[in-house]
């Protein structure tokens, strides 16, 4: 008897999941399904998840004259240098404000953990850009990239810091007995060991930077050839074609959702362990 | 002589650390701490980006007795925050539940149900925006199909639907995070908690709420904050979708204050009203947070 009703409730429990697994796979199935229908299909019968007729037109459209492989190329450019930057910045700044010994060491982490709690969101985009032309970074990517790479993201400075506490200050000092200088030990033994959490912040940062719209539209407004794929994307939207290029946006959407669910599927650990870790230090 | 040595080490070790901190300090400086002060400051001028004038608080008193547009955005944004947030905490919650039961295929849904969480909400917006389009929009034909509706539904031609399907949007985007929160939380409540209450012949919907809840009310309170806050700041989602229509319908106060930053949509670029907006903007959200963490103290302190 308890059996029996055990094995009903675990069937309403997978009916429930199934019934949620499908309506949230829905309009990732729609997009990349979507993108393989003609023009014609798209803009004359909407009702069916599935193509009549599978063409690859779309893509060869959206590559060929959409300026698609300009976009990809930008978000990989752009991803791919921030990624890289911020492993390196996040490192060694978790790494000062954890080891270091300096004046106002205290005073100068009161300042970066104060700024949390100024929660301007998006709001200070202007002033950003602002700033950027003063430097004259505003026309393209470094601007993005310099921003996100040497703005200090709080949420990896705690990840790093609170991970590089884990590791046994008594492998520092061995090594400074042996001659090994402050940045000399950050190279030769704390860069190695974060290994697992490099994996995290670089997921976090790809996602991030791949996926990010308002920056780097701002930053590539009047340069429509550095953009990356959802600028670019979102740009065709705007542009009084909408109407007619539902394939193009459908096949840009897929050509942006791809690489990042591919990477998903394959790190999907780091991603969740370091989307909770991240907002939950943050 | 020894002790010397040990004074000069360490001394160049704090100006290794100050030089190798000092770029990402600048960086930070630069790109956090100025543009509040610039907000600040542009608060009280008149600027279209070349020139400025100081005009006082003449900008904080257009916003207070004429800008009816702005608080319009205010009210929209909390309408489209706590609405989307009662379907979206109680489906986190029930999943995570049902995740935490043990079952066979729980790997399986726990990936694919999070999927969404890392999809752009650019483009979010805009499969929502051709899904729920009025014309050969997907959703539409369906449900004609199904004979629930006689006639297409103008989803984004009305304000009312148009942020219902935002709100559908924002849930399908967000609700995966807060799922593996709960997820975490209920997978630390001891299980003999648990089984203490089925030796007192509890009912399982008891259970939940004298054991669970209040077990996972410290993650419960955390995440719901970060989850008002990030629904207040919604941004992307809007401009990729609606962009504000039908006739200012759907703008949230982060597109309304973007959009006179930048002179985008037609706006004239007007920096210091924008920064005006964009300081009380700040005070509204500091205001909500420190409303919430006053009124949940009871759920629990940490919010770690």
């Amino acid at each position: 008897m308890k059996i029996k009703k055990k094995t009903i409730s675990a069937a309403i429990i997978y009916l429930v999941l199934s019934v949620i697994f499908v309506i949230v796979i829905f309009p990732v199935l729609y997009t990349i399904l979507g993108s393989f229908k003609g023009n014609m299909e798209l803009l004359t019968e909407g009702n069916s998840l599935f193509p009549k007729r599978f063409v690859l037109e779309n893509y060869v459209q959206a590559w060929n004259m959409g300026n698609f492989a300009k976009y990809t190329w930008n978000s990989i450019f752009m991803s791919g240098t921030i990624v890289l930057g911020t492993i390196f910045t996040s490192t060694i700044a978790g790494y000062c404000f954890e080891r270091g010994k300096f004046p106002f060491k205290n005073f100068l982490f009161l300042m970066v953990v104060s700024s949390m709690f100024v929660n301007l969101g998006s709001l200070t985009l202007y002033p950003q850009f602002a700033i950027a032309k003063v430097f004259g970074i505003n026309k393209s990517l470094w601007g993005v990239i310099i921003i996100r790479v040497f703005g200090l993201n709080v949420t990896n400075l705690f990840i790093t810091r609170s991970y590089i506490r884990s590791i046994s200050v008594e492998i520092d000092e061995s090594a400074k007995v042996d001659g090994c200088s402050f940045f000399s030990i950050y190279v030769r033994i704390i860069l190695p060991l974060l290994k697992p959490l490099i994996a995290t912040i670089a997921i976090l940062e790809f996602r991030h930077s791949w996926n990010d719209y308002l920056m780097p539209m701002v930053f590539t407004l009047s340069n429509p050839d550095r953009m990356p794929l959802i600028v670019g994307i979102m740009n065709l939207k705007g542009s009084g074609v909408a109407a007619s290029s539902w394939n193009l946006m459908l096949a840009g959407s897929a050509i942006a959702l791809v690489p990042m669910i591919v990477v998903y599927l394959i790190f999907n650990r780091y991603f969740i362990e370091g989307l909770t870790a991240g907002a939950v230090k943050g | 002589m020894k002790k010397r040595i040990g004074k000069y080490r360490r001394s160049t070790d704090s100006t290794q650390a100050l030089i190798m901190l000092a770029p990402m300090f600048i960086g930070f400086v630069i790109f956090t701490y100025v543009p509040i002060i610039y907000i600040l400051r542009y608060a009280f001028y008149q600027s279209n980006g070349f020139s400025e004038e100081w005009i006082g608080i003449r900008n904080f008193v257009r916003l207070f007795t004429r800008d009816t547009m702005y608080w319009t955005s205010v009210a929209n944004t909390f309408i489209l925050a706590f609405g989307k947030l009662l379907l979206e905490i109680p489906l986190a919650l029930l999943l995570a539940v049902l995740l935490n039961r043990g079952l066979k295929a729980t790997g399986f849904f726990r990936v694919t149900l999070f999927l969404p969480a890392i999809i752009s909400t650019a483009i979010t917006g805009l499969i929502f925006s051709l899904m729920f389009a009025a014309y050969n929009g997907i959703i539409n034909d369906m449900l004609m199909n199904a004979g629930l509706i006689s006639r297409a539904i103008n989803w984004f031609g009305n304000k009312w639907t148009a942020l219902f399907v935002l709100g559908l949007a924002s849930v399908w985007n967000n609700f995966g995070i807060n799922m593996i929160f709960f997820l975490m939380a209920l997978q630390s409540v001891p299980m003999e908690l648990y089984e203490c209450a089925e030796i007192d012949g509890i009912t399982p919907l008891k259970k939940f709420f004298y054991i669970t809840l209040p077990m996972i009310g410290p993650t419960f309170q955390a995440v719901l904050l970060m989850a008002i806050v990030g629904s207040l700041k919604v941004a992307d989602l809007i401009l990729a979708s609606t962009n504000g229509q039908p006739a200012g319908g759907t703008e949230v106060v982060m597109t309304y204050v973007f959009k006179y930053f930048f002179g985008y949509d037609g706006r004239n670029i007007e920096v210091g009203y924008a920064s005006a907006m964009a300081v009380i903007t700040g005070i509204i959200l500091a205001i909500v947070s420190f409303i919430y963490m006053k009124s949940t103290n009871k759920l629990g302190h940490s919010t770690e």
